[in-house]
């Protein structure tokens, strides 16, 4: 059981095996409201597991741990092989999921019930699903070969689709549900076609490790890498919700709330950060695609902390939170060629790692105010909820703290590193130094504008008087213990995951920056190493904006009661609350379109029918003018027969004699 | 002299007075004998071509011919025999089932004279009558 490749697989066979048995149960009423052990023994185990593994890969002295290549399929130079990878970048991801997956499936067994107790009717397809998407995310984790990869890639999708959609029977949840589908395949498009052009690029290999090394010894022409880099960048876009595909998670949330936190921090958005991370010795070789990245991040972050803004609906804030925050790791990871990647990459991943934390405590809070509140989320209609739910309210209170980046909290740390690596890449010598200078100020604008609206969602949910909606009923009471209690765990990774893994030990730096594909993007960037040291400045500056931000948030909400919007700023309060009006422009630059591309190929389906309809018509008019010949009359056969002859005989014989 | 045209203008005449009978007549037997003329007409030409050529292929035709005619007579007779049982006539005209549907049936313009057929002829009963059996029915 030492063998880190045996842990890992163990995780894997756990997670799948919980998937199974939890799909099997489905059979028998009496084992229904037994539905989320397998879920929660197999991640708590998985959990476990996975410290034991980060132990023993921070333990050896070659980072890797490589098993297969077992072949999957294959015919001619191409081979898919079932071969998986454990690394210090693998197994962190994988005990941050397994650790964050644990909770929320506590959390879920008290939230996925009515309101007197009993399960709800998809109890067991709910945690069968779950099951399957943390066995998914995992698998994507570990994957060293891309076919394999794409698979576990797309079996997150399908489970993202298959629980944003579990109230299937609410129109607007089935349209978010393949909303969320097809907007990531679109990314998906490119990310395939990269994998394709990489295959070709790197000698024929589809093996991860095989493909970085073959690209290393013989590099190809740089815009080739770099056309391959933008592709796969297509699908972390679309995975990781960036602009321009980020509409889709907004609306993802019509799921329920566990998995909305499920998918915005453990798995799913973290997936595409994960790809480019991985990927990080391809990205390296292109300085363009790394100004991509960067700006795509940067536009991303300030768009939808710009969102945020006005949102009222508290689930909708944070779901804008995650594009915001899932666009400060892609800014981090555009600076690997400008920045060593051992700090550039880490960096994101750190703030992936505490956003995990956070985000996941942060929308099972808000899953506990809607449980309490009988399903309502709109901030307009509830307030001053201290009194109503003390625990929530703290825990919210902790993780609204360490996402605005108040100092000394989780947030506070990974945020600096981000801007850190901006400052770096900034002062470096890189062709696009001067995007990365912009790129910190909307880095740091975004930063104040994140601590703003987090406060603001804040002070209307829980401050000033006690409003509660008609459908929570007379009895508004905190939640249950199964659901306070990972509430108040993940408040404490919140407050104190960032401060014990990285600013004092560096434990966190040193453990993923050993991971050989960073080292070797290192190599192959040939930037200037960089000490991890406590930066004084953009501390300074990040918790000045993270202060300010709170700060005003408190003047504009700290009494509660209804959103009073001064005159001046209307128009922008509007543009934010309509969300800048980009899914009206999609629909009409391209839902509309589309539709109108079906009508007309419907209409000319119908003709294409009513021709063949037409042509099929012909030989069955001349059957019925034909058919009263048969008469029944021997003798009218016989004449014919007989003129026949004649015809027949004349033709021969006139023939003939010619 | 009789020359190989002499014998080919009789089996044209039979066959050609086979064939009007065939396709005048509406009596089964006499469309029955018909057809035997047009036969006979085919076979005649068959000889004279052997003789004229001087080999026996046309022979042999006739003979394998006969026997097929000898087969067709006791085949046809017995359907005929068998209509006439359920219709009680020979008009070719009764069977007209096997048209289209929807066609009408053709009629003459003006009836034709009925005709009492006698019954068929049966021996005197010797010793015991037996007992009445009921008409066996057609079998298609």
């Amino acid at each position: 059981m030492s063998d880190p490749v045996t842990l890992a697989l163990t995780i894997l066979a756990l997670l799948l095996g919980a998937a199974v048995v939890t799909a099997l149960m489905s059979g028998s009423a009496a084992c229904k409201k037994f539905a989320h052990m397998p879920i929660v023994v197999a991640c708590g185990a998985g959990a476990l597991l996975s410290i034991i593994l980060v132990t023993r890969v921070a333990a050896a002295d070659q980072p890797q741990f490589g098993y297969g290549p077992l072949t999957w399929f294959a015919a001619g130079k191409f081979a898919a092989n079932f071969s998986i990878t454990v690394d210090p970048l693998a197994a962190i991801m994988l005990a941050m999921i397994t650790f964050i997956a644990t909770f929320i499936a506590v959390f879920s067994s008290g939230y996925m019930r009515d309101e007197h107790h009993q399960p709800d009717a998809g109890y067991v397809r709910y945690f069968a699903v779950m099951s399957l998407f943390v066995f998914c995310m995992c698998g994507l984790v570990l994957a060293n070969n891309f076919l394999l990869l794409v698979g576990f890639w797309e079996g997150v999708g399908l489970c993202s689709y298959l629980l944003v959609g579990y109230y299937y029977e609410k129109p607007s949840a089935a349209a978010a549900a393949r909303k969320a589908f097809l907007v990531t395949r679109l990314g998906d498009t490119g990310f395939l076609l990269g994998i394709m052009l990489l295959w070709k690029l790197g000698g024929w290999h589809t093996d991860l490790t095989a493909l970085f090394d073959h690209l290393v010894r013989n590099p190809p022409p740089t815009e080739q890498i770099t056309a391959a880099c933008l592709l796969l960048f297509c699908g972390a876009v679309g995975k990781s919700a960036q602009f321009p595909l980020y509409v889709w998670l907004p609306d993802a949330m019509e799921g329920p709330t566990p998995v909305s936190a499920l998918i915005h921090a453990a798995t799913m958005v973290t997936a595409g950060v994960y790809l480019v991370a991985r990927c990080a010795p391809i990205f390296a070789l292109s300085p363009d695609a790394q100004a991509v990245v960067a700006w795509a991040g940067g536009i991303t972050a300030l768009l939808a902390a710009f969102i945020a803004l006005a949102q009222t609906d508290l689930k909708r804030v944070l779901a804008y939170s995650t594009v915001s925050q899932l666009g400060f790791m892609f800014l981090a990871l555009g600076t690997l060629g400008a920045v060593s990647p051992v700090f550039a990459v880490v960096a994101a991943m750190f703030h992936l790692f505490t956003h995990a934390f956070f985000k996941a405590l942060l929308f099972l809070a808000s899953g506990s105010v809607m449980h309490a509140m009988g399903n309502v989320i709109d901030m307009r209609r509830f307030g001053g909820l201290r009194t109503v739910l003390p625990t929530t309210h703290l825990t919210f209170l902790c993780g609204a703290a360490a996402l605005a980046g108040l100092p000394l909290l989780s947030g506070f740390w990974s945020k600096d590193m981000v801007l850190e690596s901006l400052q770096f890449g900034a002062n470096g010598s890189h062709p696009h130094a001067g995007s990365f200078y912009l790129l910190m100020l909307v880095a740091m604008l975004t930063a104040a504008l994140t601590a703003f609206y987090t406060f603001r969602a804040y002070f209307l949910t829980f401050w000033g008087p006690t409003v509660v909606p008609d459908e929570a009923g007379h009895h508004a009471h905190e939640s249950p213990a199964v659901m306070t209690v990972p509430l108040m765990v993940l408040a404490v990774g919140a407050l104190f995951v960032g401060i014990v893994a990285e600013p004092f030990t560096h434990w966190f730096s040193g453990f993923v920056g050993r991971t050989p594909s960073i080292v070797l993007a290192a190599k192959l960037a040939g930037a200037a190493a960089v000490e991890h040291h406590f930066n004084w400045g953009v501390a300074g500056v990040s918790t000045l904006l993270a202060v300010g931000g709170v700060a005003l948030a408190y003047m504009a909400y700290g009494a509660g009661g209804p959103e009073r919007v001064p005159v001046p700023l209307a128009g922008v309060f509007a543009l934010s609350r309509n969300k800048l009006y980009v899914d009206e422009a999609y629909h009409g630059a391209f839902v509309k379109p589309a539709e109108w591309l079906a009508v007309m190929a419907r209409v000319f389906d119908l003709f294409l029918d009513s021709l063949s309809r037409v042509i099929a018509a012909v030989p069955r008019l001349v059957g019925a003018a034909v058919r009263p010949i048969q008469n029944g009359l021997v003798q009218f056969y016989a004449l014919s027969m007989a003129l026949g002859l004649v015809v027949f005989l004349s033709f021969v014989v006139f023939r003939a004699g010619r | 002299m009789i020359t190989l045209w002499h014998y080919l203008a009789v089996a044209a005449a039979l066959f050609g007075i086979g064939l009007v009978g065939f396709l005048t007549r509406r009596n089964l037997i006499t469309m029955f004998l018909c057809a035997e003329l047009m036969l006979q007409g085919v076979a005649i030409n068959f000889v004279a071509f052997a003789r004229f050529h001087g080999n026996l292929h046309g022979q042999v035709f006739v003979l394998f011919l006969l026997a097929v005619a000898a087969c067709e007579a006791g085949v046809a007779l017995a359907l005929i025999l068998m209509l006439y049982r359920r219709g009680r006539s020979l008009d070719v005209s009764r069977w007209q089932d096997l048209r289209e549907l929807g066609v009408p049936a053709a009629a003459d313009l003006e009836s034709l004279p009925v005709v009492h057929a006698e019954p068929d002829p049966t021996l005197t009963p010797a010793g015991a009558r037996p007992a009445p059996v009921a008409e066996e029915p057609a079998r298609v």
